[in-house]
């Protein structure tokens, strides 16, 4: 048998030994070459003159994704060269040179990331064809299946894949070359050293973990980027210390009391999983570092989201809007070149008022999160609301005598509603009457009023200043980039300084579009590979014990033990193993995510629902990724294990 | 105590059967050390195994303390085994993750005891086998002999009223084999542990008060001690294993 041949028979029976980290593989080759085919489409590229950005988010995720992924082949190579040590002192005994075995492990894993990347672009093709499907749904573009093979995307998907491959395989290649054969056939008998092995120190540092992981959390609270920084060095330290002492500290808690390690599978469970975490302490720290960046990506990703998807609505409701800084400006210009050049079904152009006092904004800069852009309330003529809601298709009002209306955002009702009170004006008082929430436009300035606005009767507001002019209307086709741009020139030419507010509908929705596609996408492409890296190795580990258990649960038999019994303590082994890196990285996570929640524009994330669905989200695709691999390990496991 | 009775074990069907165990019956009373003898292949194993319940017989009756192991469900096989028998094997079976205290007091644990109480009776039996002193350690910590004996602090410590014992000698050197046999011998006497041990050594069943030999899956001789000196004893069971053709290492 010639050595590619024994390479190649290697390099299959590897793929079924490692099922799940081949399956890896291919996934990231797939989410690589389904990133890239982006990057190189001009179909997307072209949605928006904001999306030239994309190629830089993309690819800077994809050097994050190259590391973690190199992390993960050096670290199941490694594992490989372990387990396979005597096999290859075996070679090198009947008399094969030590640089043929160098080359046969080398040629299989070259094989197996071969395959994987084959299977990945082909996989990838699928992926591109989602992610393309999302992106065109966000900017509006109907999609229609068309197939695009991108030889740039493969070509840059094969270039990070030798980046992957070669640093860990060139690594083992010189490791097998310089050992010795007693060596290999010795090397799997190597005892793995306790990283920490005296008691007192080991409590010092567990003592020490807690506090710094109780002050990296409150740290990462406080919203500020250096404290945000140092907040997460401490996370760092708090789960590498944690982990190092946790796993050692187990058995020294047990020995203090005895009785409670011999109760039902206690002592089976905790012998096995100490064993496990004594060697694995770095590697457990390290993944529960990986599932804290994947929770805290998914769930900024979630928040994010939430706050264009708000902007967005709240910015997007007229199909253009002008909006000017003082009163004397009037956007004329800008409104001519819509008049001449746009169609529009319904315009309307009118003027903000100053209100003779600042109660409600007084109000709600003291009670709610608020941010005052007038120091006066804002008011409007009823006659100008009534055909902003006629030009919008809501309902029809009325203003009953003595009375005005308030319309504010659906977040501020309940402040509204406390402070609102009677408004004398000319020497006539209007009681407060009814509250409207529909969407207005009223997100910080030159808008309908921050937050809220007052509709008073025509001759009430007349009196009054005039605080900055709006024109709204409603257009026949969407308006396109093109016509945005030379308005924009209009403005930008005549008033270079002058702060008008030009809102069109399809460049808003592509703006947030284009800021979903370059935050949202990458932070789930990353938390989607961490994830899959980290429960990966995971589940190695726990497969590789495969033969331990077996014995284990074979002895355990012939002790009496019945199936039933045996069962339990698979399972709950199981549930502790995989539970132990994901908890700490909740106490950290979760805390972040609801600060992040309230640090969000006002509204996006208020109450207690919002959040705690964001947290759900985040915490259930977290979880049904992971499922995925625990079940795997389960099922082979029970499968190969139990008696 | 334990009744076998016409036992037979076949492998395979049709025409591919072979017959380990061929109507062998034999009665242990309490207290009793047996060794069964024989030759590789002989079905000394595949017998242990059927009276341990960890393998079925094809035909015949085994009752330990009067009940009837092959009308047992596998959930009352369970609780079987790990209320009357206990097992030494011979490459120790203990779990390297458990430390020996731990490893003994797996098999209390098992059949449910107060966990209060399973220091103590570990420490007991611990005392009376002599590895008080290695309780805290693992089992890669200490020599095989003390391996061994641990294996049978475990096989005896929840009162288990069989001891069943496969070659417990055979990863042993010489000097740890007749400290574990004199170990096994003190707990035949002096704890009345009945044993049945399988070797297909001379020396170690020589400890025996009687021994079974069998040949091709047959019940073909059998030893009784006596009052005899244990060396006229050893030489006796020589001469019985040149008869049957025992392993050419037990005549030379």
């Amino acid at each position: 048998m010639t050595l590619s041949k024994l390479s190649l028979r290697n390099a299959k029976r590897q793929t079924g030994d490692y099922l799940v980290y081949f399956v890896t593989v291919t996934i990231t080759a797939a989410l690589l070459y389904a990133c890239n085919g982006l990057i190189f489409s001009p179909e997307i590229l072209k949605l928006s003159t904001l999306m030239r950005s994309l190629p830089v988010t993309i690819v800077l995720a994809s050097i994050v994704v190259v590391c973690i992924m190199g992390w993960l082949v050096q670290y199941t190579t490694g594992f490989m060269f372990t387990k396979r040590s005597r096999e290859f002192g075996t070679y090198i005994l009947i008399g094969l040179e030590n640089r043929q075995v160098a080359r046969l492990f080398f040629l299989e894993n070259l094989i197996v990331g071969a395959f994987a990347l084959l299977f990945g672009i082909l996989l990838g093709n699928l992926v591109f064809q989602a992610l393309r499907a999302i992106l065109l749904a966000l900017f509006g573009v109907p999609y229609t299946f068309v197939f695009t093979f991108s030889f740039r995307a493969v070509a840059l998907t094969l270039f990070y894949f030798v980046l992957i491959y070669l640093s860990a395989q060139l690594r083992s290649r010189r490791r097998i070359r310089s050992m010795k054969i007693y060596d290999l056939i010795y090397f799997d008998r190597l005892n793995e050293n306790a990283a920490l092995a005296k008691s007192g120190r080991r409590k010092k540092i567990f003592s020490a973990s807690i506090v710094f992981g109780v002050a990296g959390t409150l740290l990462l609270l406080t919203r500020s980027l250096p404290t945000g920084i140092l907040g997460a060095a401490c996370i760092i330290v708090f789960l590498y210390g944690f982990f190092l002492s946790f796993s050692s500290g187990v058995p020294a808690w047990f020995d203090r009391r005895p009785g409670r390690k011999y109760q039902g599978q206690t002592l089976l469970i905790f012998r096995t999983l100490s064993a496990k975490l004594n060697t694995m302490g770095i590697v457990m720290a390290t993944i529960a570092l990986l599932f804290t960046a994947v929770l805290i990506s998914q769930g900024t990703g979630l928040v994010f989201g939430a706050i264009f998807e708000s902007r967005q609505t709240a910015e997007t409701c007229f199909d253009i809007f002008i909006g000017t800084e003082t009163p004397e400006q009037d956007g004329s210009d800008l409104i001519a070149y819509i008049e001449s050049s746009i169609p529009v079904t319904a315009a309307h152009s009118y003027s903000i008022y100053q209100g003779t006092d600042a109660r409600i904004t007084d109000y709600l800069n003291e009670n709610t999160d608020y941010y005052p852009c007038y120091p006066y309330d804002t008011w409007m003529k009823f006659s100008d609301y009534a055909a902003l809601r006629s030009m919008l298709g809501y309902p029809d009002v009325t203003l009953k005598p003595g009375e005005y209306l308030i319309h504010c955002v659906p977040w501020q009702k309940s402040a509204v509603t406390a402070c609102a009170q009677p408004v004398t004006v000319d020497g006539a008082t209007l009681q407060p009457g009814s509250i409207h929430t529909e969407t207005l436009n009223q997100r910080l300035w030159n808008v309908n009023g921050t937050d809220f606005i007052l509709i008073l009767p025509d001759e009430a507001v007349l009196s009054r200043p005039v605080s900055h002019n709006l024109y709204a209307a409603m257009t026949k086709e969407p308006v396109s980039e093109e016509q945005y741009a030379a308005l924009c020139r209009i403005r930008d030419d005549r008033e270079p300084y002058s702060h008008i507010t030009l809102y069109t509908a399809p460049q808003v929705q592509a703006e947030y579009a284009s800021s979903t596609a370059m935050l949202v996408l990458p932070l789930y492409y990353l938390a989607l590979v961490l994830i899959m890296t980290a429960a990966t190795i995971l589940t190695i580990q726990q497969l590789s014990e495969t033969d331990r258990y077996r014995r284990q649960f074979l002895l355990l038999k012939k002790l009496g033990m019945d199936r039933q019994e045996m069962h339990r303590a698979l399972r709950l082994q199981f549930t502790i193993y995989y539970a132990m890196p994901a908890i700490p990285p909740l106490f950290v996570s979760v805390p972040f995510l609801l600060s992040l929640c309230n640090a969000t524009d006002p509204g996006v994330t208020e109450g207690f629902y919002r959040p705690l669905n964001i947290i759900c989200i985040t915490l259930a695709l977290f979880f049904m990724i992971y499922a995925v691999y625990i079940v795997m390990a389960y099922r082979s496991l029970k499968r190969n294990v139990l008696p | 105590m334990l009744q076998v009775e016409n036992i037979e074990k076949y492998y395979g069907n049709g025409t591919g059967v072979t017959k380990a165990l061929r109507r062998i019956s034999f009665r242990v009373e309490d207290g009793e050390f047996i060794a069964i003898m024989g030759a590789s292949g002989s079905g000394k194993t595949t017998l242990l195994n059927c009276i341990s319940t960890i393998d079925t017989i094809s035909a015949g009756r085994i009752c330990l303390d009067g009940i009837d192991v092959s009308a047992l469900s596998s959930a009352e096989l369970a609780r079987f085994r790990r209320e009357k028998l206990g097992f030494v094997f011979q490459d120790f079976n203990l779990l390297d993750t458990l430390t020996i205290e731990e490893n003994i007091g797996l098999a209390l644990s098992l059949t449910h005891t107060e966990p209060a109480a399973v220091q103590k009776q570990v420490q007991d039996v611990a005392q009376k086998l002599g590895i008080a002193d290695i309780l805290p350690k693992f089992p890669y910590q200490v020599s095989g002999g003390q391996k061994q004996r641990a294996a049978c602090a475990r096989a005896m410590v929840a009162g288990q009223s069989l001891l069943l014992a496969d070659e417990p000698t055979g990863a042993l050197d010489s000097k740890a084999s007749k400290n574990l046999l004199e170990i096994m011998t003190q707990m035949n006497r002096a704890m009345h542990a009945t044993i049945l041990m399988v070797t297909h050594d001379a020396y170690s069943a020589s400890y025996a008060s009687r021994i079974l030999f069998l040949k091709d899956g047959r019940l073909f001789n059998e030893l009784i001690r006596g009052g005899r000196d244990r060396s006229v004893f050893y030489h006796e069971i020589l001469d019985v294993l040149a008869l049957t053709g025992g392993d050419i290492s037990d005549v030379i």
